[in-house]
C-alpha cells in the first residue's frame, strides 16, 4: 500500500469513527490495539501493604490474565522511595515506552511525554487519561466523585506529577508498598477530579495506609497497570 | 435515558460540592459566580456576533440569574487581520480566582487555569465536569452521557437537553492565547456560520485552508484524545448543523472580571 493510499485509508477511518474520538473505542479497526493499561478492579485489600512492587506487579499480571492480558508484561504504577542501600524507583521508569490502550482499544496516551506532560503543551493538553478512558481490565469505569456508591478513584502511585519518585524523607508510598498502618500514600483520580487539580498520578496524600484510611479519602487500594511490551 | 438521572447528577452536585469544601478544608461561605458555562448557545453556530455578541450574551444569560451587577466576557480568542491586532482569551477574563455556581473555585488565577509552568499544567486546574455548572447551576452534558444515534444531528439535539454538547468554543490554544497562522480557528472571528458543504467529506478535526472552524475544549474533560478544557480539536464547520457532528451545539464559558 503506498503512502497515500495510507493516508486516505486513515482519514476515511478518522471520519468514521466520527466525533471527539472517544467512539473510536471499540470500533474494531486496524492496527490491532491490545490492552496495555487498565485500573485494577480490585484492590489487594490490605490498604498500602501490596506486598512491594513485586506484589502489586503480580496483582496487575493475574487481573490481565483472568480477561486474556496474560501475554504481556505488566507493571504496577508505583514508585518506590530511596532507603539505604536502596535507590528509588520511578514510577514512570517502570512501564514500557506506549503507545497504551485501554480494555476496549480506546488510547491512553502515545508515549510517555505525552502522558507525563514532559513539554508545556504536553502538559496543559494532557493524556487521554480521563474518567471515560480509565477503565478497569474488565472495561468498567471507576466510581468517581457523585458516583452512586463509595467512591474509589484515588489511584496509589507514591509519584510527583512527572512520574518519578519523591526525593524527601516524608513517607509517599506507604513504606515502599509494604505498611498497611501507619504512613501515607501520594495518589493520582482516576476521575479528574478532587482535592482542586485534575491530577491523574499526583493529586494528594492519604492520611494512613490501612483499607479503612484508604476508604476515608475516597480510595480501595486501586492502581494503575501498564503493559511494557 | 430519563431526566431523573440528569436531576440525580443535580442532587449530586450540593454532596459533591460539600466534598471539595472538606477536602480543601475552606470556608462554608460561599463565593459569589464568577464562571459559568452558558447553558445554551445563541443558536446561529460559530456567528456570536463577534466578541461583543458574546460578551452580551454571558451578561444576559448571568443577569437572568442574579449575577448581572458584573462584567461578563466570553472565553473566546480573535485572529489578527489587517489592522485589528489577536485578542487573547486568557487576556479577557480579569485575574480571578473564579467561582462557579456552586462557590467552587475554578482557578486561582490566570496562571492556574492555564497551567503556564510544568508543574501547574500537570496539576491542572479546578474545571471538571461536577464544577463546569451553567449559570444555573446545571452540569453540561458530556461524553457517554444520554447516548443516542441522533445525537450528532442537530435536528435532534435542539429538542433535547439530554445529549453530549461538552464542546465549548474556544478559538484558543492551550495556553489561551488566539492561534498566529492563517487558518480559521473562531469561525472568522465568530462572525461565521458556514460549512461545511453538504455531502462534503469529513476530513480531519483540524484547521485547514478554506474551512470555516472553529477551536474548542471540554468542560468534561473527556474526549479528542486529550481532556483540554480549551483546546481540544476542531469543528466539521461553523453552521448551527455543523457544531453537533462532533457534540457542540455552540455554548462558550463566560468568566466575571470585576
Amino acid at each position: 500500500m503506498t503512502r497515500t493510499t495510507t493516508s486516505i485509508v486513515a482519514a476515511v477511518l478518522l471520519a468514521l469513527a466520527g466525533v471527539d474520538m472517544a467512539p473510536a473505542q471499540g470500533r474494531g479497526q486496524a492496527p490491532p490495539r491490545p490492552m496495555g493499561f487498565f485500573v485494577t478492579s480490585v484492590g489487594i485489600g490490605s490498604g498500602g501493604d501490596l506486598g512491594g512492587l513485586a506484589g502489586a506487579d503480580a496483582h496487575c499480571a493475574a487481573l490481565a490474565a483472568a480477561v486474556g492480558g496474560g501475554n504481556r508484561t505488566w507493571r504496577a504504577y508505583l514508585s518506590t522511595q530511596a532507603r539505604p542501600g536502596q535507590p528509588a524507583v520511578n514510577a514512570r521508569d517502570r512501564i514500557g515506552d506506549g503507545p497504551w490502550y485501554n480494555s476496549k482499544g480506546g488510547l491512553i496516551s502515545q508515549h510517555q511525554s505525552q502522558l507525563h506532560g514532559d513539554t508545556l503543551i504536553e502538559a496543559q493538553r494532557g493524556s487521554n487519561l480521563f474518567k471515560q478512558f480509565a477503565l478497569t481490565e474488565k472495561g468498567e469505569v471507576v466510581r468517581g466523585v457523585g458516583d452512586p456508591g463509595p467512591n474509589v478513584h484515588d489511584m496509589l502511585t507514591g509519584s510527583q506529577t512527572d512520574g518519578r519518585a519523591f526525593t524527601d524523607s516524608a513517607d509517599r508510598t506507604c513504606n515502599n508498598w509494604t505498611s498497611s498502618g501507619a504512613g501515607s500514600a501520594q495518589v493520582g483520580h482516576s476521575d479528574r477530579i478532587g482535592n482542586g487539580n485534575t491530577s491523574w498520578n499526583s493529586s494528594h496524600a492519604t492520611t494512613g495506609c490501612s483499607q479503612a484510611d484508604l476508604a476515608s479519602w475516597g480510595g480501595a487500594g486501586l492502581f494503575y497497570c501498564f503493559a511494557v511490551n | 435515558m430519563t431526566k431523573s438521572r440528569i436531576l440525580a447528577a443535580v442532587l449530586m452536585v450540593s454532596v459533591v460540592g460539600s466534598y471539595v469544601a472538606l477536602a480543601q478544608q475552606g470556608p462554608a461561605r460561599r463565593s459569589p459566580m464568577t464562571f459559568f458555562v452558558t447553558s445554551r448557545p445563541i443558536g446561529d453556530g460559530g456567528n456570536l456576533g463577534g466578541l461583543a455578541g458574546a460578551d452580551a450574551h454571558c451578561q444576559t444569560l448571568a443577569a437572568a440569574v442574579g449575577a448581572g451587577d458584573r462584567t461578563w466576557h466570553a472565553y473566546l480568542s480573535t485572529q489578527a487581520r489587517p489592522g485589528k491586532p489577536a485578542i487573547n482569551a486568557r487576556d479577557r477574563l480579569g485575574t480571578g480566582p473564579w467561582y462557579n455556581f456552586n462557590g467552587e473555585m475554578i482557578a486561582r488565577d490566570l496562571a492556574h487555569l492555564h497551567g503556564d509552568t510544568l508543574e501547574l499544567a500537570r496539576l491542572g486546574n479546578n474545571l471538571t465536569k461536577l464544577t463546569g455548572l451553567t449559570e444555573k447551576g446545571q452540569i453540561v452534558p458530556g461524553l457517554n452521557d444520554y447516548p443516542d444515534p441522533r445525537d450528532n444531528d442537530w435536528d435532534w439535539v435542539k429538542t433535547t437537553p439530554y445529549s453530549n454538547r461538552h464542546e465549548m468554543l474556544t478559538g484558543t490554544q492551550p495556553d489561551g492565547r488566539a492561534f498566529a497562522d492563517d487558518l480559521d480557528y473562531t469561525c472568522d472571528n465568530w462572525t461565521s456560520n458556514g460549512g461545511p458543504e453538504p455531502g462534503a467529506p469529513f476530513g480531519p478535526l483540524a484547521a485547514a485552508p478554506g474551512k470555516p472552524n472553529a477551536q474548542i475544549g471540554f468542560p468534561d474533560r473527556n474526549g479528542g484524545g486529550n481532556g483540554s478544557w480549551n483546546s481540544s480539536h476542531g469543528t466539521r464547520g461553523c453552521s448551527q448543523r455543523a457544531l453537533p457532528m462532533t457534540h457542540g451545539v455552540g455554548m462558550f464559558y463566560c468568566f466575571a472580571i470585576n
